[in-house]
């Protein structure tokens, strides 16, 4: 598995641990009746946070992880190869554009929920529910575009 | 209409390269060890240039490294 393969690997799982997290809150929050503009609010500051920072602590403990497993294997100086090469920008660009697509379709439902009589409050949890789910398809199809080859 | 896919002799010129190392391939062309094995089971067709690139690691012509030839059973890989 390439540098690139496990990068994509730790976003996927940080994105879908974010995505669930997400999901259990909001539903406990409308069992609880407690889904509010106020909580909502809240919730997403909560996930942009984690994204961010989760995304950034787990490239290091990539980078870290890496390291160690290569200088066991080998007995060596670990060299972390985290060049792009033109494979990599491509299978990135290709990832990007099912991201987008699926944040587009998300947006369109969002914004037919709201058109439909939804509360403003519905659009905006579906919003970062796709955007989530958005990221995660992304790299899914980046993981199964470096296995399967294009 | 006849499918046409790009097959290439990289995993030969290799061998005849003093069994050259894909580390060694990828490092001379600038690219990582996983693109070299990905053309090489044509998983992955290179930009031109990179097949140029490659050409010129191998001091061959680019139609000794690669060619493009009707899709049969036999090299279909996907």
């Amino acid at each position: 598995m390439s540098f690139q393969e496990r990068n994509i690997s730790a976003s996927l799982v940080i994105f879908s641990l974010i995505l669930g997290f997400y999901l259990v809150r909001v539903f406990q929050m409308i069992q609880s009746e407690s889904f509010n503009l106020t909580n909502m609010v809240r919730l997403w500051g909560i996930v942009i946070v984690l994204g961010i920072v989760a995304t950034i602590i787990g490239t290091i403990l990539t980078h870290i992880g890496s390291g160690i497993i290569q200088a066991i294997k080998t007995g060596e100086e670990p060299v972390i190869e985290d060049i792009q090469d033109e494979r990599d920008h491509l299978i990135d660009l290709r990832g990007t554009r099912v991201t987008y697509i699926v944040y587009s379709l998300g947006v369109f439902l969002s914004m037919l929920t709201f058109a439909l009589g939804q509360s403003p409050l519905v659009m905006f949890s579906l919003l970062i529910l796709t955007g989530l789910a958005a990221q995660v398809i992304g790299d899914i199809s980046r993981l199964v575009r470096y296995r399967r080859g294009f | 209409m006849v499918k046409y896919r790009i097959n290439n002799q990289i995993r030969k010129l290799r061998f005849f390269q003093n069994e050259m190392t894909q580390q060694q391939l990828a490092d001379k062309v600038g690219v990582t060890r996983q693109t070299i094995i990905a053309m090489e089971q044509g998983k992955y067709s290179p930009s031109l240039e990179l097949a140029f690139r490659v050409a010129l690691a191998f001091g061959v012509p680019l139609d000794e490294v690669f060619s493009y030839d009707p899709e049969t059973e036999s090299n279909r890989t996907i």
